[in-house]
């Protein structure tokens, strides 16, 4: 009886991460029009001022509680639809348009913002620090010019799942097999900071095709994450002799204690010789087989539980050191502790997974054969769309 | 402040297992960084770094942390590490997957 090994779910944290967080495509806000962003509990106001810049409050007004993210963009500020009480970027009331004069107190939440990427980012810290901007991701090179691609970009709200969900598949090597269906043949972590690093080399297992999933995919990948939500992931992808460079963005806002909203973009270095039409296509057929991936995952988590202490076997990655890592984001910054940013590495031992899963795929083509064989007089063309290019998460 | 709190004090103990027991320190032959490391097998190999070491290491210092090559370890201590199996002072297996 006490033998039996218990799951324990834990209490999830009551705060949200400290660091820089992706709202979307830094484009999509220049409209003139405010946009919603649910994150963190609530709702932020986004909206681009006269000058081009982007600003970030909190969606809603200090007055009575107006949504600003209904109100009207007003010159530089945020006009609220409610009593038209106007914000300015830097959190401040600038104006009452019925009254004397502002209250002195008139000040909101706003968020440190930061372009990357084409991305915008904002700056969360519970504790109210200034932001850090050392933290943010680097600039890619090349990026958002006509070497690569336009990101193609996706917004998908998940829920029933805390955010860890997602950073645990850093370390997860065998899920990218059962989940994905790809075949992880090297797999290694390294954590050090506010990074943690996954490097992948994988093929496509034949045994699950459709689309690039193939013997003759084979795929290189490091993913890092900068900070607690955005990963980049660098991707050479070489199918049939044929290379392509990807790169992913893979970046979350927690929503509330058990759901986020994940967004991912993909953008493709143009291979030589080909035009910019396939160049755009190439990428969105990147970008729908990671979408797929991700609802691999989604699925899993769903029917999940959370768990604080999972028992791991000896080809499993470093679980416990990711989450020691991760945790850094969720206390004081006087709090965190050496071993939760102190440099860590592991190589997992793919060897004696590889034995078997070569061995499985064999197994797994010799009865589709003999099956294909069988209903060779009545055929029926069940073509696979499952994705089988999956990395990082 | 914790944050995902466990709800059991057998999660502390399995913790400190997953993360700090069976370290055997090992030094790099080439610097002054010391580490733990720990191995289940011949291919897998487990490297805690402290500040110190870290600071100790002049591959690594010489990167910026911001390229692809983040994943990769430094291969003095790499060697070191070896060196140090061959001769018998990291034992090499695991006790029950950790
Ligand atoms: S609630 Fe916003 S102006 Fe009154
Ligand atoms: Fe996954």
């Amino acid at each position: 009886m006490s033998d039996t090994r218990i799951l324990d779910k834990g209490t999830p944290p009551e705060r949200f991460a400290r660091g820089w967080h992706c709202l979307g495509l830094a484009d999509s806000f220049g409209d003139g029009k405010p946009h919603r962003i649910e994150a963190f509990g609530g709702q932020l106001v986004v909206w681009q001022d006269t000058q081009g810049g982007l600003n970030v409050l909190d969606g809603y007004c200090r007055h009575m509680g107006g949504d600003l993210t209904q109100g009207t963009v007003k010159g530089d500020e945020i006009a609220c639809p409610f009593h038209d009480w106007r914000w300015g970027g830097d959190g401040k009331c600038k104006a009452i348009p019925y009254a004397r004069r502002v209250p002195l107190r008139a000040r909101t939440q706003k968020y440190p913002t930061a372009i990357r990427n084409g991305q915008l980012l904002i700056w969360h810290d519970v504790e109210g620090s200034a932001a850090d901007h050392d933290l943010l991701p680097p600039e890619l090179p090349g990026v958002g010019t006509d070497e690569y691609t336009d990101w193609t970009w996706e917004v998908v709200p998940i829920t029933d799942s805390h955010c860890r969900e997602l950073i645990d598949n850093v370390v997860d090597m065998a899920h990218f097999y059962y989940v994905h269906f790809s075949f992880p043949t090297s797999f290694r972590n390294v954590f050090e900071g506010h990074q943690a690093t996954q490097f992948m080399e994988s093929k496509g297992r034949p045994d699950m095709t459709g689309g690039y999933g193939d013997a003759e995919l084979f795929l290189k990948s490091e993913a890092t994450y900068y900070g607690p939500s955005y990963m980049i992931n660098w991707l050479d992808v070489d199918y049939k002799g044929f290379e392509t460079e990807v790169i992913l963005i893979n970046c979350h806002i927690p929503t509330g204690p058990d759901s986020f909203t994940l967004q991912y973009g993909i953008t493709v270095k143009k291979p030589e010789g080909i035009d910019d039409k396939t160049a755009a296509y190439i990428s969105k057929k990147y970008a729908e087989m990671f979408g797929g991936g991700f609802l691999q995952d989604v699925h899993i988590w769903k029917n999940k539980v959370p768990v604080q202490n999972p028992l791991l076997c000896e080809e499993d990655g470093p679980v416990y050191q990711l989450r020691r890592w991760y945790e850094q984001f969720y206390v004081d910054r006087a709090d965190v502790q050496p071993e939760m940013v102190d440099r860590f590495e592991f190589e997992v031992d793919t060897t004696k997974a590889n034995e078997y899963w070569q061995e499985e795929v064999a197994q797994n083509l010799a009865r589709k054969a003999a099956d294909e064989k069988a209903a060779d007089e009545a055929p029926t063309s069940t073509e696979s769309d499952t994705p089988s290019v999956m990395t990082g998460t | 402040m914790a944050s995902f709190v466990p709800t059991s004090a057998d999660t502390l103990e399995d913790q400190r297992l997953y993360t700090s027991a069976r370290l055997t320190d090992v030094a790099c032959l080439d610097c002054l960084a010391r580490v733990g490391v720990k191995k289940n097998s011949d291919h897998h190999t487990s490297i805690q770094w402290s500040r110190e070491a870290r600071e100790a290491c002049p591959e690594l210092s010489r990167r910026d942390g911001r390229g692809r090559d983040h994943h990769q370890g430094c291969p003095r201590l790499s060697a070191s590490i070896e060196s140090a199996v061959r001769e018998g002072k990291v034992d090499i297996g695991a006790e029950d997957g950790y």
